[in-house]
């Protein structure tokens, strides 16, 4: 019996669905794309920096082979067959002790260092047959790690033996590294600022594809709160065929239930036509009362079954579709009026207090028998004094907001220990307390039909019975 | 007091055109929209009871088009279904009151006695002129306390001129809202009607509750106590 209770445990409901829910649409095409563009550019990035580091290698075995060629080329032999170096080197690096550029030439009982290699050692070397040729590296050494290359020569010196030497020009990979890590560092630098400009455009293309979607979301929760008949916008041919069904689904809704009232209608008059018939024909009769008695307690039966039974079936309940936000104001002016005219003799003073824009979500029928039953039951309770209070419920998250209902009047009110009593009658369609009528039952039902709630207690201004019905936000 | 009852209906009409009849009013019935309105319009009823679910006009567009064409008196719209929807509608469209199918006739005729009597000024139930009291509930004449035993025509016809108290009501008029019909106007039912409420209600002649009008009609000379 406290509002309370039931509101939160309806807000947790929907938090569970909401935890299960898959991922969006949005995130799923961002997460696949953002993979395949990361993907695609660290492909392109390994397959251009092992490119380059090809191309490196290439030209450094080019240089090292220019390097022996020069080298062999300024290589002489004296009379005795010893050979003869060059004094300048092709590169002055070769005179630089240290310099990670050193040329060896390895023969029979002959070894020759440049400056750069003096005193370092050069073991690992092996001395080729001429014309061999080798290119190796990079080998681990006390020099650091190198490259080199060598070449097997054979240097003719006149009437003797032609001596064979192994000429060999070695590079650490210092400067091979330094270049391919400065190639590295600005090819990361321009991939990722292309991967990032890349996904910016992606996301703005993806907003741009889903916008249609978001406009079907928007246009629904339009039609929800009642500010549209259907989804009318324009749409992409691939959303027509849905939203062509929506439209078609909420004018059948719609149909369906105008068939329906109308339905019940003719069933309404048809039933309670012939009970009225049989009540006045047997009033009018002269029939004796031990007959007359039990018939009319059967028509009164039957009356208050077929109203209660064709009131609850009458009753829509939540609907997908809302014809429209129903406003409450002015359905309340016209059912007090109706009112005061009906209970004129009575003098009842109706105050309001409607809050500007207060609406209910459904069948409007809905909102006329449970505002009229409500009013009625005060009105013909009231001293004289009523007073309707409406209050919109609002939540965010919820599209339409809820209603908060209360009607009090100055009468003599209901005993806290009858109001179960009462409530529970209501319930039952054939069992009601004398004076509620079949209205209060009906006004549960709809109370019911919206997932709200109904408490019965003192009016704290006027002293009678206080009515409140909370319908929850949805 | 002339009541028009428009229901289809044709058991139900009959009995409570019969019931009504019995007592004491003069009833004019149509089975459907069209002849309600066509008798609507012509005669000076004193109340209509419109069933909402009518033949060729429904109950509402008539109730509607009796407002429209100026009729004042009051309207009791009878509904089967009961939505408020229908009530809210029909009240606003001039009906005075409604009732839901089915109802107890004693329910109908109380009905009909308040808002005639609402209708000419009345707020209350007891008509109260001076020493002269009339229960319209329980359909009772006293004077100065004292009960006083008329007949069911008798008491229509005081009723009538109470209501209408301080105006002038011509034979006419009495006519037409108290009889059927087919009532020959031109007898002398009506004076002697008068005259017998005038023994009853004023046998030591110091009253005078009945003025006669020369050639005009009658009025009911004591005027409404404010504290009725």
């Amino acid at each position: 019996m406290d509002a309370g209770t039931a509101l939160p445990s309806l807000a947790a409901k929907t938090n569970d669905a909401a935890a299960r829910r898959p991922f969006s649409l949005a995130a799923r095409a961002a997460l696949t794309t953002g993979l395949v563009l990361a993907a695609f550019l660290g492909a392109i990035g390994w397959t251009l920096s092992r490119t380059y580091s090809d191309s490196e290698l290439n030209k450094l075995h080019a240089r090292l082979h220019d390097y022996v060629i020069t080298y062999i080329a300024g290589t002489d032999a004296r009379r005795d067959g010893t050979p003869l170096m060059p004094d300048t080197p092709p590169d002055p690096m070769f005179s630089r002790p240290g310099s990670g550029l050193y040329a060896v030439v390895l023969g029979d009982g002959f070894h020759w260092e440049s400056s750069s290699a003096l005193g370092r050692d050069f073991s690992f070397l092996h001395p080729l047959q001429p014309g061999q040729s080798q290119f190796i590296g990079p080998v681990d050494t006390e020099l650091g790690r190198l490259y080199y290359y060598s070449f097997g020569v054979a240097l003719d010196v006149p009437d003797r033996p032609s001596v064979r030497l192994t000429f060999t020009v070695a590079q650490t990979e210092d400067e091979l590294e330094s270049n391919t890590a400065v190639y590295r560092r600005s090819l990361v630098g321009w991939l990722a600022t292309l991967g990032v400009m890349l996904i910016v455009l992606q996301l703005l293309l993806l907003r741009w594809s889903l916008t249609p979607l978001r406009k079907v979301a928007s246009d629904m929760s339009r039609v929800e709160r009642g500010q549209s008949d259907h989804l009318d916008s324009q749409y992409p041919i691939e959303l027509t065929g849905l939203t062509g069904r929506i439209n078609a689904f909420i004018d059948s809704e719609r149909e369906q239930r105008t068939r329906y009232r109308n339905t019940l209608a003719d069933l309404a008059h048809s039933l309670k036509t012939p009970l009225a018939v049989i009540r006045s024909q047997v009033e009018a009769s002269e029939l004796p009362p031990a007959v007359r008695a039990p018939v009319l307690d059967q028509v009164r039966r039957m009356d208050e079954l077929v109203a209660y039974q064709l009131a609850r079936a009458a009753t829509t309940g939540r609907q997908t579709f809302a014809a429209a936000a129903v406003p409450v104001a002015g359905h309340a002016e016209d059912l007090v009026q109706s009112l005061e005219k009906v209970y004129a003799a009575k003098n009842v003073l109706c105050e309001f207090d409607i809050e500007d824009g207060a609406a209910f979500y459904g069948e409007q029928g809905d909102l006329l028998e449970l505002m009229g039953n409500l009013l009625e039951n005060a009105f013909k309770w009231a001293g004289h004094h009523v007073l309707l209070v409406v209050k919109s419920q609002r939540q965010p998250g919820r599209p339409r907001a809820g209603l908060l209902l209360s009607v009090e009047d100055d009468g003599p009110g209901i005993e806290e220990d009858k109001v179960e009593k009462i409530l529970q009658r209501g319930v039952r369609g054939d069992e009601r307390v004398k004076g509620h009528g079949i209205g209060l039952s009906i006004v549960q039902d709809i109370v019911r039909a919206y997932h709200g709630e109904l408490i019965v207690d003192r009016s704290p201004e006027f002293g009678g019975a206080r009515f409140s019905v909370a319908l929850p936000p949805t | 007091m002339r009541i028009l009852l428009v229901e289809d209906e044709a058991p139900l009409r009959e009995t409570l055109a019969a019931r009504l009849k019995r007592d004491g009013f003069a009833v004019d019935t149509a089975q459907d929209g069209e002849e309600g309105m066509y008798l609507g319009r012509e005669v000076p009823f004193d109340l209509a009871i419109i069933d909402l679910g009518l033949p060729k006009m429904s109950g509402m567009d008539l109730v509607k088009s009796l407002r429209e064409a100026g009729q004042r008196y009051p309207i009791l719209i009878l509904t089967a279904r009961g939505s408020w929807q229908d009530k809210v509608e029909g009240l606003k469209h001039g009906a005075d009151d409604y009732l839901v199918k089915p109802f107890h006739v004693e329910e109908l005729l109380a009905r009909i006695n308040a808002l005639v009597r609402r209708a000419s000024g009345w707020s209350k139930p007891v008509l109260a002129c001076g020493p002269i009291k009339l229960d319209t509930t329980a359909q009772t004449v006293g004077v100065e306390g004292k009960p006083v035993d008329l007949t069911s025509y008798e008491y229509k016809v005081l009723e009538y001129l109470m209501l209408h108290a301080g105006e002038l009501v011509s034979k006419a008029d009495l006519t037409e809202h108290i009889y059927q019909q087919d009532f020959d106007r031109d007898s002398n039912v009506l004076e002697v009607f008068i005259g017998r409420l005038r023994r009853k209600l004023d046998p030591e002649g110091t009253l005078k509750p009945i003025e006669t009008v020369r050639g005009r009609g009658y009025r009911f000379a004591i005027p409404r106590s404010e504290d009725e």
